[in-house]
This record gives structure tokens, sequence and C-alpha cells, in this order.
């Protein structure tokens, strides 16, 4: 009963991806038949050619597979080091410095977005990496993360490395580390997903085509046609977007999980 | 050590033509997607092929709206590009930006003369202020009608006599209506629809001249002739015949797709409407009250605008790319490829002596339409506001509202108005 | 809890958190400030001018419809990802904590979802309603008599198609941190109320919901910011905010004010006050859930 249930649920969310997916095998006519067809056809690497082609998917990839995995990578080592200070040190000012952290989860992009891109622009980053990256690195959830493991990490840990004459960043690196992969393969999954699906921040900092990203590519396939959408080729597109952050979901799906069942316990 | 001298004479002079024998890089952003994109990189490459010392480079940056925002960020920290193309109702932000050369002025300061008068006059009337014209004419349309004939036939109307005034709009409607058609009438670009009414009836929309004189401080499209169009659509609606179909271009799927018998849109969108439409496409002018004076449709579109600061060899360079466009042969390949209009004479004159609008009357029809009307007032050179988007969306929201029945023709012009003069002088305040 | 596990060392913990807080000041706090300043200005596009006009940006928000109605909007479409969102992630969830064979296959079978960005979503649902042509318009004609649906010009149902795309691509995110939460209620809590002869629903409420409220605290939050702020690509993607203003939520009014209208003061007056209702829930969140805890002891 539970797996009709249940396997009703995986189709019906399924079901537009699925949708999607046959679209993206037809012709432009195929796509625009009436009663809709949904019998798969064989265009299917035709058209991904065509969007590839079309809005030169290979260099949106490109960027967009180094902004994620970087900004990812820098975000991660940036919240892992403030994690460990608050967390392993008693300093001045660590009332202060941890919630005024904790306020720039209120500080979404759009709160500030004018500011940030005349930023950029006097920076001279405007349609760069730098622009697509820095803003990026501060890391709420991350500290956040790695804060609430680190303070479950038994004290004797630590104890034994300071009696030992370790000197902290040993027992960061040699330590701490290793015993948060977890967390970290976590964290790595969320902020991945996160930069990759990133749109309003790269669509008004960039301003040449090679700079885009592939979310960008998805609105200049769409754009491209005025009266009639080409459905066909608009999906294909979509399945290759789609694949790189689906593939990071995948892989690290067991840590993922268990990286978020141990954010959720007490 | 007289031959040394000589080498090393002849070796500077080497090095140095290597430099003058360098291209002048200049850049273009423009907002034209889809096939038109492609018309504008073959053009693009043929220029750079025919003009060897120059490299241009032409870049999509979006939308009308996006590059013109990418425009003024990059002007102000100085990475601006050389050529830029702005849509038409940015066209008073562009004037008094500061930012521009007056196109007029450049031939002037390469040390040329140029013919303005090869260009079309409507067009050039639209980008002109004081009678010189300040941006250069690329992608123009006007808005013109397009009717189902196969529908008109099954309502028993004659498929070659589509409705001239909006009086027989709405008994043709009837007809079709009650022949089963399931949508009669719709618009794209409402807003754009609803200026064109005022244009094409020789009214003005603004004071001052449309803008045009100085910058406008009220709107007068609530006046007695607008409320009158809008109460005619909002009847029309009532009685079933129109439908709103959405900005821009949301209507064109309807017609494509047979559902809709006649539909007021934009000229270039007859190319992608003809193209594996199912059923016979006739086009007419723009309906007309009738008793009303007559005037000209309006231009729509963008032109394009020349960066101020910028090198001699890049001006003179950018100058040769303006110069090209107006060639008769490359009018007509922008013509033919996207459906806009030519923006010379002599490439109207060539396309009929070749017979290209025998080949497809409805290509003519968009000519006629903006050719054959009066040409002089000001009410029929173009509307000129600053906020002009924001008025745009303005309009269209009051035409939503009137349709819809939430307030009546009068309140929602007025509402409209009253936001529309607001805005005006904001403008005013930031840009005297 | 914080204690002090490496005594003196005066300068390294400041060293460590220097990049972070570095960033922060530079990309967040910094520009914030600025925002707030530019939304008490008037400035021309091309930045040839600018005026001081005190509180006009906001009295001008406040009094204008549009950003009421902006508001409503906002309120409607979040309201709708977060309550039918978390409710139908909640009874996924449930369902998944069962023991059953294929467990595994059946989570990343319906968490995959979260992996899509917004703008794929809106892509893939634009396609799904795509008026004359789309799946579900033919769907409905058939059921309804010939309804024909178009979202393009029917305000009201294209705020229910972007709220349902929205939905359905948070689902994934909300069902992970769901199980997780289900995961830890202890089995024994549960068991007992079976024994006491509780039902199903009555254990649910009772015990794992409240059990629940951390977890869904956050996730209120959570999928506040992301209707708020994230769904920007999918709105702009599928319906630019219209037809009309029926989309235009908060953050995409901001945009076109900010854009394309290119009325930066206003944009910064929105800004601000976006941020106030954020805060004002994050600090009301914060006080719930600090309470539930204390209460859950």
């Amino acid at each position: 009963m539970i797996h009709i249930l249940l396997i009703l649920l995986v189709a019906v969310i399924a079901f537009p991806v699925i949708y999607a997916l046959i679209t993206s095998t037809l012709t432009f006519q195929q796509a625009y038949s009436y009663p809709p067809r949904l019998i798969p056809g064989n265009q299917l690497w035709t058209n991904i050619t065509q969007a590839w082609e079309r809005v030169n998917f290979g260099r949106l990839f490109f960027n967009s597979t180094v902004i994620s995995v970087v900004v990812s990578f820098v975000k991660i080592v940036l919240a892992l080091l403030a994690a460990f200070a608050y967390t392993h040190f008693r300093f001045r000012g660590r009332s202060i410095l941890f919630p005024m952290t904790m306020v720039t989860q209120m500080l979404p992009l759009p709160v500030r977005i004018l500011p940030t891109y005349h930023l950029m622009a006097s920076f001279h980053w405007i349609n760069s990496y730098y622009a697509l990256m820095f803003p990026f690195f501060a890391s709420t959830t991350g500290i956040l993360l790695f804060r609430q493991f680190f303070m479950t990490v038994p004290r004797d840990l630590s104890d034994a490395a300071r009696v030992d004459g370790t000197t902290p960043m040993r027992y960061f690196l040699q330590i701490l580390v290793p015993i948060s992969k977890t967390n970290i393969a976590a964290l790595f999954v969320i902020e991945f997903i996160f930069i990759w699906s990133q749109y309003l921040w790269p669509l008004i900092v960039t301003t040449t085509a090679n700079m885009r990203v592939v979310q960008i590519g998805l609105k200049m396939l769409l754009a491209s046609e005025q009266i009639a959408p080409e459905w066909n080729v608009i999906m294909a597109g979509t399945i290759i977007a789609m694949l790189p952050p689906l593939v990071v979901l995948i892989v690290f799906r067991k840590s993922f999980a268990e990286g978020i069942a141990m954010q959720s316990e007490k | 050590m007289k031959r040394v001298l000589v080498v090393a004479l002849l070796a500077v002079l080497a090095l140095s033509s290597f430099a003058f024998a360098e291209k002048t890089q200049i850049t273009w952003w423009h907002a034209m997607s889809g096939s038109r994109l492609d018309v504008v990189n073959a053009i693009v490459d043929q220029f750079n092929a025919t003009h060897p010392d120059i490299e241009l480079t032409a870049m999509f940056t979006g939308s009308y709206a996006e590059t013109l925002t990418k425009f003024i960020a990059s002007y102000k920290t100085g990475t601006a590009p050389n050529l830029v193309q702005v849509y038409e109702v940015g066209t008073q932000a562009m004037l008094g930006s500061q930012a521009i050369i007056p196109v007029y002025q450049v031939p002037g300061m390469l040390g040329e003369t140029w013919d303005w008068a090869k260009y079309i006059i409507p067009i050039k009337n639209y980008y002109s202020k004081d009678g010189n014209l300040w941006s250069m004419p690329f992608n123009s349309s006007t808005a013109m009608l397009y009717y189902n004939k196969d529908l008109f036939a099954q309502a028993g109307l004659d498929p070659n006599k589509p409705p001239t005034t909006w009086k027989e709009v709405e008994e043709y409607g009837q007809k079709l209506r009650d022949s089963g058609v399931k949508n009669v009438l719709s618009f794209g670009w409402p807003g754009w629809i609803f200026e064109q009414m005022h244009t094409t009836h020789n009214q003005l929309f603004a004071n001052n001249d449309n803008g045009r004189s100085q910058l406008a401080t009220e709107v007068l499209f609530n006046g007695d002739f607008g409320t009158m169009v809008l109460e005619n659509w909002t009847r029309l609606a009532k009685e079933g015949i129109f439908l709103y179909g959405g900005p821009e271009y949301s209507a064109n799927t309807a017609f494509k797709s047979g559902q809709l018998a006649i539909l007021l849109q934009s000229t270039s969108s007859l190319a992608g409407i003809e193209k594996g439409s199912q059923f016979a496409v006739g086009t007419s002018f723009l309906p007309r009250f009738e008793g009303y004076p007559m005037g000209d449709s309006v231009i729509g579109g963008g032109s394009l605008w020349v960066r101020k600061g910028q090198s001699t060899k890049e001006l003179k360079a950018v100058w040769e790319f303006l110069k090209y466009l107006g060639n008769t042969d490359v009018a007509i390949q922008w013509h033919k490829g996207t459906g806009y209009f030519p923006t010379v004479n002599s490439a109207v004159k060539a396309l009929l002596d070749e017979g290209w609008f025998s080949k497809d009357q409805n290509f003519l029809t968009a000519f006629l339409q903006i050719l054959s009307g009066r040409r002089d007032t000001a009410a029929v050179k173009g509307v000129r506001l600053g906020p002009f988007v924001e008025i745009r969306e303005i309009e269209r929201s009051a035409i939503e509202k009137a349709v819809s029945g939430v307030l009546t023709p009068k309140q929602a012009l007025d509402e409209a108005a009253q936001k529309a003069d607001q805005l005006l002088k904001d403008y005013a305040e930031l840009n005297s | 809890m914080q204690e002090d596990r490496f005594p003196g060392h005066r300068f390294l913990p400041y060293l460590l958190i220097l990049p972070s807080a570095a960033i922060i000041i530079i990309f967040l706090i910094v520009p914030f400030i600025q925002s707030v300043q530019e939304s008490f200005f008037t400035t021309n596009p091309f930045g040839t001018k600018t005026i001081f006009v005190g509180l006009r940006n906001y009295m001008r928000l406040f009094a204008s419809s549009d950003y009421h109605k902006s508001i409503v909007t906002t309120l409607i479409f979040s309201g709708f990802v977060i309550m039918i969102g978390l409710s139908m992630s909640l009874a996924i969830a449930h369902l998944l904590n069962q023991k059953i064979r294929g467990r595994g296959f059946y989570q990343i079978a319906l968490i995959w979802t979260y992996a899509l960005s917004p703008a794929v979503a809106g892509t893939i649902w634009a396609l799904m309603f795509a008026p004359a042509t789309g799946i579900v318009p033919y769907i409905v004609a058939k059921l309804f008599g010939g309804y024909v649906l178009n979202w393009m010009t029917n305000g009201k149902l294209a705020l229910l198609v972007v709220s349902a795309a929205a939905t359905w691509k948070m689902l994934g995110y909300n069902i992970v941190f769901f199980l997780a939460g289900l995961q830890n209620v202890p089995g024994e809590l549960l068991e007992a109320a079976r024994v006491d002869g509780a039902t199903g629903w009555r254990t649910f409420w009772k015990i794992t919901f409240p059990m629940l409220s951390p977890t869904t605290t956050f996730l209120l939050f959570v999928n506040m910011l992301y209707s708020f702020f994230q769904v920007f690509g999918l709105i702009d993607i599928m319906t630019r905010g219209g037809p009309g203003d029926a989309t235009n939520i908060l953050v995409y009014k901001l945009y076109r004010d900010g854009f394309i209208h290119m009325n930066s003061g206003s944009a910064s007056a929105q800004s601000f006050l976006i941020f106030i209702v954020i805060s004002v829930a994050a600090v009301i969140q914060l006080r719930v859930a600090t309470r539930k805890a204390v209460y859950s002891r």
C-alpha cells in the first residue's frame, strides 16, 4: 500500500522533468503537436547540439563549474577556520563578532545589490570571475554548521593535543578537519547547488558572452524566439543545465543526508 | 655610420607602419536575439572583412533594458562600448545623458560631410532634435493589423477586405465571434498600440509637443481622445470581441495557432508569423476612428548611439560602420533578414524595383503604413518622455484595469496620468 | 559551552576569523549601509545629478498602490510556498520514515528536485503550462470542456503556477530536513504512546510535531528566504513580474525599479524595507525556537 503511494509520489514529482526530457527529443513541429506528444522522438542529440552551440554552453559550463567549485571550497575553508576560532578560543570581541555573522543571514544579495554592484565596478571587477565569486565567500550556514559540530567534539581531544604540545593549527588540520568530513561534504553539496543556481547576480554583473553562467545561458535560450519558443531545443538545454548539481547531489547523497541528520540532533 | 642610421630609420618606419597597420578595435553592444542575431553577425563579419584596418566586435548583451543598464554602469567606470543600441523609449534618457556624441556632429568632427536626407523621414524625425539626427536609425518597425484570411472566409467575410475602421472591426468582430472564433482581436504591446492610436490620428500624447520641444510636464492621454479609444476597447472586450493579450508578444502564439482572427502587432513579427503558419495571413493598416484627422503610425525598435570620449581613430571606425549600415545593399540585407524597415530611401526604391513586395504583399503594408501618413506635426513625430519605460507600463496597467472592468476607462486613464505626471516631474527635477 | 580550549593564543583566533570577517564587512555590511544611504537620495540613471530627498522614497512606497499590491502578492506567494511546501514535505518525509524496502531509492527519488535551480524549474513549468500547446492546458481543456488555460493573460493563474513551480522545486530540500528531524524522534516515545493506545494522528500531533519544531522553524526561515529572494530566476524566466503586476513580488519589483526603470533611490528604499521584514521574521523565529526548546526539555 505504502509502496503504491510512494511510487505515485515519485512519478508525480518527476513528471515535469520527464515531460521536459521527452520534449527535448522531439523536432520543433512535434513539440507543437496538439494533443501534446508524450512519445519520445529521436532528436535528442540534434537538439542538444543546437542548444549547445546557440549559447556556447561549453564556455558557460566551464564558468559555472569553476565558480561553483572555487566558491564552495573557499566558503568551506573560511567557515572551518571561523568556527574553529569561535569554539576553541576565548577572545575579546567574540560576543560581538559572532552575532554579527548571524546578522548577515538577513542580508541576502537583493538587499544590498546596487552598492555591491558599484563596488564591483570600482574594483574594475565587472564581468570577471572575481565579481562572480567574492561576494559569495562569506557563509553563515557554514559557520553555524561547523560551530555546532565542533561544540560536540569532546574536550579531551583538544586537551590531549594541547598536552602533547600540538599547535592549534596542527590540531585543526590533522584532527578536526578529518572528523568533519561528513559535514564538509554536506556543505559542499549545499553550496555547489546554491552557487550553480545563482541567477540575478550573474545577470547584472556579466556583460560579455564568455563570462556568462549556465543559468543565464538558459535565459538566452528562451529569449531566442520572440514568437514561438523552440521548446525542443530549450528543453535540451535545460536538461544539460540541470545535470551537474544533480550529479553532485547523487554522488554525495549519503554524506549530505548524514550531515543534515547530524545538524538536527540536539 | 650612415648605413646604421639608414637601417635604424627603416626599422623605425617599419615598426611604426606596423603600429599603424594595427586594427582599430571597437565594440558594439546590442539586444538583437534569435534570428536577428545571425543577421547582425553576418553584417559585422562582412564589415570586418571589407575594412581590414578595423575590428568591430558586436556583443549581444541581453534585452534592451539590460543592455541600457549595462551601458550606464560601464560608462560610469569608463568601460563602455563605442556604440550601443538603445530602445526607442530610452531616447530621452540618452539625449540628456551627456554620455553620447550626437550622430549629426560626428562627420564634422572627422572632417567629412554626410547626406542626412538619405534616411527615411519618419524614422529620421523620431530620433532628431531640432532637426538634427542624434542617434543612427537601425532597427525600426511600426504596428499594423494582421488577420487570418481563413477565419474571415469561414465567417462569411471577404478574406481580401480587412476592416479599416474600428466600427468595421466591431461589425466583422461580431460576425467572427458568432461563427465560433474564440477570440477575435488582440494586441501585442498594448501600451504602444494605445500610443499608435494617438499618432495615427494626429493627437498629442504629452504636452510640450510630445516632449520634443522641451521636457514634457504632463501627459495628455487621459483627454477626450484617449478616453474614447479605451472606452471603445472596453466595449469590444465586453462584447467578447477583444481579448487582452498580455504584454509584448504573448498574443502571437494565439494568432499563429489559429485562435485569434485579428492581431495588432509590430511589423517585425511578420516573418515569424508567416513562417509555418497553417493559414493565409493578411495584413492591413491599423484601424482608424472615423471623424478624426490623419496622422502617421509611430516608430518602434531602437537606434544606435555613439559614446562620448573616444579617440579619433575609434570614432572614425565607428563612423565607418554607421556609414556601412547606410549602404543600400546592407540596408536591404537587414530588412530581408529581420523584417525591420531599411533605413535609407535608396533601399526602399531598390526593393520596389526588384519586385520584393509583389512576392509578399504583407511586407508592403508595413511600409505603406509608415510612409503614407503625414510627417510634419509633433504629434506624428513620436513621443519623447524621460521615464518612458515606466510610463508604458502604467499605460498597460490602465488598459488592463479598464478592459477587465476594475475601473472605468476614464478612471483608469486619470489614475495613469497622475502617476505619469509625477514621474515626469521627478525626471525634470533630476535632469534640468 | 564555548570554553577556551587553547588558552594563550592571543592573535590566532583573530587571524582565523579575519578572512570571513573581511568578506562580510566589505561585501555585505558596507554595501548594505550604502544602500540605506542611497535610499535617502534620488539620482538620475547616468549619475550626473543626485538630490537629497529625505524620506520621500519611503513615503512614496507606503502610499503606492503598486507597492501594496506587491506586498500582498509576495505574502500570497510565500504563504503558498511555505504552507503547502512544508505540509507536503512533512507528509512525504513521514511516509519515507517507515521501515520499508527500497527506502534508499525512494529517498533519492523524492529529494532530487532540490538540485534544480529556480531558473530550470521555471523553464520546465513554463513548458508544461504553455498556453496553446502545453500539456496542462490540454488536460484542462479536455476535462473542462475546452476551457483555455492561459496563464500569460490570467494574473491569478500566473501566480498559482509560479507558486506551484517554486514549491515543487523546494520539496526535496524540505523532505531531507524533515526526514532527519523525524529520525531524531526517540522511538521509545512513539512506542510508549502506541502502548498507551494513542492513534497515529494523536501521536503525530502531541509528540512528533512538537519535537520537530526546531526543524520546522528552521525550514520556515529558509523557505521564507527562498520565496522572497532565490525564486528571482524562476519569476524572471516565467513571467517577469507579469502579466501586469500579478507576479511582481517584492524582490522582482525591486529589480524592475532599480534596473529597468533606473530608479535607484526607490530600489534602495525597497531593499531596506525587505531587510526589516526578514529581520523581524528572523527575530520571531529565534524567539519561538528558544521558547519551544525550553518547553521540550
